[in-house]
């Protein structure tokens, strides 16, 4: 059986029943393979869950360019678009973002699951890309040491976005969009060019003027 | 305020509450500086004060667009309900909202349609072109076709009545308003407010008015496209045409004036007479004026309809009738009918009602008692504005605060201030005999 069989086979169960099937042999079983064929393409359940998160991620950037505005849009726009878009096939998939998303909140509250790590690696990529593209534009300030950290600032915005979706009780999650245009304009008023620059120029000025006089 | 788009929609409740309290200081603090001027015998006017309230006020409703933008701009309309300090202010609303960013946009048409805008029109511009104050509007082009397409922001609809709540006490002390004054008044916009949200709803109210006064001359309804509109999303035709404003600043001549004004005229007329049903929300950014055939209006905006019960419409147009002023019996029986005067009022206070509202009466229903009327005249609308100024400063009425007679005129009266001030700007000489 091919993988691209396999996954989905395993979020339809998953989706059914609210939990993961009792053993990989039982799963294995009932898709009419062995148990050892599961484990060529996957070391467990996780491992699928995982690649899920990340292709919703890939498909979400996918969608999010293919938009003929997307060529127009600056740093800002491209994040909030990529949001959006990602919201939308969570929307799709939410049992399945409840599912594997609150599992982990049951241990420790607001801790992120692991079942992330891949799809926010490429998402700090993605940050870091659109980020770039900003600073040459001169919509992300440039500064040096700093901005090392940015990455940072911007997995836990995608993170705060994610649990504000898990718990909206909005209907049509109106209250997501409104969080994601809120938190995206704060992080980019905080990257973009503003009193801390002036405030670190000013300082700069007066520590030359001190060395000079 | 900036030109950059706006993209935080402060949403929650307490982000919302945290700038009124912000205002709520600010007007505190020029009431201080006002009566400190006082105290040291300075001069300073009532008029600086309500200049600077109003300020102040309209600088914060304006960053949180949603209703409350909306219900300040109705409270503007109702000049007789507001200082004229705080009416100006308001009314620049409509013109001044930022947008909001193109991706929120996009994802408003995938949320309605499974498709973004530029795979459902040839032509569709990310910024949009107008505000207006629950949504903005931008341009698009399908079939080669002009269309103008609304897009709701989101979340509206869910804090009307939250809003509502939080201007209320605004409204109350900064502007100086009796809550008996205020109370039927807020009732009838929360109404009407959550009507506005519902494009589905003015789509089909605009399509019913386009068919019933398609035949009146020198009006121009918009076609809706019901394919392209959802509950956020209204599509409809690009009409050709400039906002009162801009029209008027190339001077256009008297007579493109006065068949715009006479256009608009019978345009309420029909309504409230034979429609019973009223476009209500005469306000400037409604309209579209051209110069086509010697003066076009292009009407918008169909959120606003206030449907007029059989009673009250016998009873509004009786009030108007110039033999009901001439006869003190007959209108107090009018009035005592529509609930104003009541049989346990002392003779009085009887005496001070109709009083009043002769008086009121002998000017709103001035242009109804000539065949035409030159509304070119600003004196007419101040001394329509003075009145109520007045009204509000009488002593004995202020103690007699209660509601009397049908809200329902809240917005009959609304319609018609309305009207006359779009008329006097416009300064048009309008035929005013109804004829059926």
């Amino acid at each position: 059986m091919e993988p691209t069989l396999l996954k989905p086979a395993y979020l339809d169960y998953l989706r059914r029943h609210g939990h993961a099937p009792r053993t990989v042999f039982a799963f294995a079983d009932a898709q009419g393979i062995t148990e050892g064929e599961f484990y060529r393409h996957y070391a467990s359940f996780a491992a699928i869950e995982r690649e899920a998160w990340v292709e919703f991620g890939r498909e979400a950037r996918a969608q999010a360019a293919q938009e003929p505005a997307w060529q127009g849009y600056g740093s800002r726009e491209k994040l909030l678009a990529f949001y959006y878009t990602l919201l939308e096939i969570l929307k799709n998939n939410r049992s399945f973002v409840l599912l594997t998303l609150k599992r982990s909140q049951q241990r420790r509250l607001a801790v992120v699951p692991k079942v992330l790590d891949q799809f926010e690696a490429e998402f700090k990529d993605f940050v870091e890309e659109v980020l770039h593209e900003g600073r040459s534009t001169g919509e992300v300030a440039s500064r040096p040491f700093l901005q090392d950290g940015y990455k940072r600032i911007f997995l836990r915005q995608l993170q705060f976005i994610l649990l504000f979706f898990v718990r909206d009780a909005s209907a049509g999650f109106e209250r997501t969009d409104a969080a994601v245009e809120k938190a995206v304009t704060l992080s980019f008023d905080l990257v973009g060019r503003n009193t801390f620059d002036s405030a670190l120029d000013f300082g700069r000025f007066l520590l030359q003027r001190h060395s000079v006089g | 305020m900036s030109d950059q788009p706006q993209e935080s929609l402060p949403t929650s409740k307490v982000a919302r509450a945290a700038r009124f309290a912000k205002t709520g200081l600010k007007v505190g603090a020029n009431y201080v500086q006002h009566y400190a001027k006082k105290a040291v015998g300075a001069d300073s006017e009532m008029a600086d004060l309500h200049q600077a309230n109003a300020e102040e006020l309209y600088g914060t409703l304006s960053k949180m667009k949603g209703s409350v933008l909306k219900v300040a701009q109705m409270l503007a309309m109702e000049k007789n309900l507001l200082p004229p300090a705080y009416a100006k202010q308001f009314q620049q609303a409509q013109y001044q909202t930022p947008p909001l960013s193109g991706p929120l946009v996009v994802k408003a048409f995938r949320d309605a349609f499974g498709h973004s805008p530029s795979e459902i029109f040839e032509e569709f511009d990310p910024n949009a072109r107008q505000a207006a104050s629950i949504g903005q509007v931008h341009f698009a082009r399908k079939m080669g076709k002009a269309l103008a397409v609304k897009v709701q922001y989101p979340g509206v609809g869910a804090s009307i009545r939250s809003d509502i709540a939080m201007v209320k006490p605004v409204a109350l002390r900064i502007m100086g308003l009796r809550e008996e004054t205020l109370r039927p008044y807020l009732a009838e916009v929360e109404a009407r407010l959550i009507e506005e949200t519902d494009y589905k709803l003015e789509l089909s109210r605009g399509q019913a008015v386009a068919a019933k006064c398609g035949h009146l001359p020198h009006l121009q309804f918009p076609t809706y496209y019901p394919a392209l509109s959802s509950a956020r999303i209204l599509t409809m035709d690009w009409l050709p045409g400039q906002h009162m404003q801009e029209f008027l600043a190339e001077n256009p001549p008297q007579e493109v004036r006065n068949q715009l004004g006479q256009a608009l005229w019978d345009f309420y007329q029909y309504q409230l007479r034979e429609l019973r049903q009223l476009h209500a929300d005469p306000h400037p950014g409604n309209f579209l004026f051209s110069h086509t055939d010697g003066g076009t209006v292009g009407v918008l905006d169909f959120g606003c309809v206030k449907d007029v019960p059989p009673l009250e419409q016998r009873q509004f147009l009786s009030l108007l009738d110039p033999a009901t002023l001439a006869d003190p019996a007959r209108l107090e029986t009018l009035l005592t009918e529509a609930g104003v005067l009541r049989p346990t009022d002392s003779p009085a206070l009887r005496g001070m009602y109709l009083r009043t509202l002769r008086q009121s009466l002998e000017l709103v229903g001035r242009p109804f008692r000539q065949d035409t009327f030159d509304f070119g005249d600003p004196a007419y609308l101040k001394s329509l504005y003075a009145l109520g100024d007045d009204l509000m400063q009488d002593q004995e009425l202020r103690q007699q605060r209660e509601p009397r007679g049908s809200a329902h005129f809240v917005y009959l009266n609304r319609t018609y201030v309305g009207l006359f001030s779009l008329l006097t700007e416009l300064g048009a000489v309008v035929r005013t005999t109804y004829a059926a």
